[in-house]
This record gives C-alpha cells, sequence and structure tokens, in this order.
C-alpha cells in the first residue's frame, strides 16, 4: 500500500510539472522578438530597450543639432549611477576609510619617534618642494568639497541650509571647482617631474611593504628619501590626478572632446576615481598629521630631525651624510617656530 | 608657512586667470545656441 500511495504521489508530481512546463513554453514563445510601438500594451521599458543605445531626435532649426535630441536611453543609465551607485561607492570609500582611521588610531595610537628628539635637523624638502605640495594639496581640498557637494550635496546639505542658500553655495562650488582645477593640474605635473626620481619602485620597497612598512609594531624597516608607501601615494596622485583632469576638462569644454555618451563615460571615470582619490588622500593627511610624529614637519617648514630621518628613512639619510658629510645637519632648538 | 602662503596665493591667481580665459572663450547659451529667429 505504501509503495503505491509512493507510486502515485510521484506521477501526480510529474504531471504537475509537466504542465508548468505545457504552460510556461508557449507563453515565453508568445512574446514578440520585436517591440511594436503602436501596441496598447507596450512599456516604455521595452521600447527604451528596443533603441539598443541608440536615440530619438526630430529635427530642429537652430544652430544647436543636438538638440534635436528626445531620447537618449543611455541617461538613464548615467542618472542611476551618479544618484544612487556612486553614493554607495563614496560613502563606502570615504566613510569606510574614515572608520579604519579612527579604529587604527584608537588601536595603535601615534608612530612615535622612539629614539626622541636629537635636535639636530636635516632638510627633507626645499621651499619650492613645499610650494608645489601645497598649492596642490589647498586646490585639492576644495576640489574636494565642491566635488562632493555635486555628489552628496542635495541629499545631505540641501536639507540642512534650505534650498536658495544650497543654490548660491553650489554656483560658487561650482566656479571654484572649475577655475581651480587649473592649479591642481599644474601642480600635479610639477610633482611628477619634480619627485619622479624617488619614487620608482625597486626591491627595498619590496621588503619595506613586507615588513608592513613599521606602521604595526616597532620595526623600522629602512628606506630611500620616498617608502613603498609614500610611492604608492605618489602614483595614485599622478595618475588619479591626471584621470580626473582629462576627464574632468572633457566635461568642462562640452561637445569639444566627444559626445554626449563620451561625456558620460567621462564623469563616470571621474567620479569613481575622485571618490577613492579623496579615500587616499585621507590616509595621507593621516599619516602625515596625527599619525606619526615629526612626519608633519617635513612639509610645515622643511626639516626633519635627524633620529626621525633615521627611523623613518635610514637609507636616505646615510645618503645624504655621504653627499654632504653628517655634520652638516643644523642642530637647533627643539621647539623650531613654524616658517 | 611661507611656501602654504605663496602657493594659496599662486593657486588663486592662476585659477583668476583660467577664469577670465575660460570666460573669454565660452559663451552664455543665449548667445551660443540662438539665432535671430529665436528668443530665450
Amino acid at each position: 500500500m505504501a509503495g503505491f500511495l509512493a507510486q502515485a504521489r510521484f506521477i501526480i508530481a510529474a504531471f504537475v510539472v509537466a504542465l508548468i512546463l505545457a504552460l510556461a513554453v508557449p507563453a515565453g514563445a508568445q512574446q514578440p522578438s520585436t517591440v511594436n510601438p503602436n501596441a496598447a500594451a507596450v512599456k516604455e521599458q521595452q521600447l527604451l530597450n528596443a533603441l539598443q543605445g541608440g536615440t530619438i531626435g526630430g529635427r530642429v532649426s537652430i544652430p544647436d543639432q543636438k538638440s534635436g535630441t528626445l531620447i537618449q536611453p543611455g541617461g538613464r543609465d548615467w542618472r542611476q549611477f551618479h544618484e544612487v551607485t556612486l553614493r554607495w561607492i563614496g560613502a563606502i570609500a570615504i566613510l569606510g576609510m574614515l572608520v579604519l582611521l579612527v579604529v587604527f588610531y584608537l588601536v595603535r595610537g601615534q608612530v612615535k619617534l622612539e629614539s626622541g628628539y636629537s635636535g639636530r635637523r636635516i632638510v627633507r624638502f626645499n621651499g619650492f618642494e613645499r610650494f608645489v605640495h601645497w598649492m596642490t594639496a589647498t586646490c585639492f581640498i576644495i576640489l574636494a568639497v565642491s566635488g562632493l557637494n555635486i555628489t552628496f550635496g542635495k541629499p545631505l546639505l540641501m536639507p540642512l541650509i534650505g534650498e536658495p542658500a544650497f543654490a548660491g553655495w553650489s554656483q560658487w562650488a561650482k566656479y571654484a571647482h572649475n577655475y581651480l582645477s587649473f592649479p591642481f593640474a599644474i601642480g600635479v605635473f610639477i610633482i611628477f617631474l619634480v619627485w619622479i626620481g624617488g619614487n620608482i619602485p625597486n626591491k627595498v620597497d619590496v621588503e619595506w611593504t613586507k615588513r608592513g612598512g613599521g606602521i604595526v609594531g616597532h620595526d623600522h624597516p629602512p628606506a630611500y628619501r620616498f617608502n613603498a608607501g609614500q610611492k604608492m601615494i605618489y602614483w595614485i596622485v599622478v595618475i588619479g590626478g591626471t584621470a580626473v583632469a582629462i576627464t574632468g576638462y572633457l566635461l568642462m569644454f562640452p561637445f569639444y572632446g566627444t559626445g554626449i555618451q563620451g561625456m558620460q563615460l567621462a564623469q563616470t571615470v571621474h567620479a569613481i576615481i575622485a571618490v577613492l582619490f579623496v579615500a587616499a588622500m585621507l590616509g595621507h593627511i593621516y599619516i602625515g598629521t596625527i599619525g606619526m610624529e615629526g612626519a608633519f614637519e617635513a612639509m610645515g617648514e622643511g626639516t626633519v630631525d635627524v633620529n626621525w630621518a633615521k627611523e623613518h628613512h635610514a637609507l636616505w639619510l646615510a645618503q645624504e651624510n655621504a653627499r654632504t658629510g653628517p655634520n652638516e645637519s643644523q642642530r637647533q632648538p627643539m621647539a623650531t617656530p613654524a616658517e | 608657512m611661507k611656501s602654504f602662503v605663496l602657493a594659496c596665493v599662486a593657486a588663486v591667481a592662476i585659477a583668476t586667470v583660467a577664469g577670465f580665459a575660460l570666460n573669454s572663450v565660452q559663451k552664455p547659451a543665449d548667445q551660443a545656441f540662438s539665432t535671430t529667429g529665436v528668443r530665450l
């Protein structure tokens, strides 16, 4: 009896499956291969899909023939990107980096100058290098804030300050974004030229990276003028800066370099690189300020303590001593006033 | 500090020059995209 019931269940189940398949296959076969735009039940999305990336346009009498475009489906994908996807990418990258830095600071604390200040200083960056660094850095901060305003300003800032204030602020932020891009791009180019010599990866970087840069624990892996972490920042600035400059100028001069689809792609690339750039620079700012004792002096006043150089850039210090002699280092009072 | 101040001054100077250059090249939309037969 039990066997008969099992067989009956199997037959019924097979029948139900066969029935579902019989109903489903003709339904799928009824889907038209092309869309009839005159059909009563046609959906807008079907029409857009049928365009296959093309556009619907008309004829206009004004000189700008591009204004004849009525529907450009790629614009919807682009809108979805900058209204939704980009905000997620930006939030994860920037907030993620901030959380990481806070956790790291709480767990590791500041990287101390373990041998203490010697009172002898060595020139780390000359006046021109600091000038270029700060010109690029200040422009970057304004570009980052004004750029993030484009992505996050509407949902985050506008509800706080109101539409009129947000409109005024955004207009000036856009001017600043456009015009300060020029000193930023010039700065990136000069940085590329000035520091390329010290930023070519070598074997020392492999060892430095294997030892985690000494950032965890109390290790001090040797490095030349720039360690692997600084080289990574250098190449992020050079490659990332060049990419945002090129894509930004494609957007600043619309239709000079590319069409609407090219500009949508340019804006996508520009925005993704920019938010990752901001996240990377947060790490750079952290380690150059509160993350490491004595690091800010290098770019703040141009010199570092000899013990700092010995701990973090021992090979560079040896090179400098071989070039100028160890007695060239200046003995200065501990509290060196800022320039 | 001197390098920082000079950097800020240079950035503003370059941006100002760029602003004037851009404004001399680009025209407002009502001038760039209209004819005598169009009112915007």
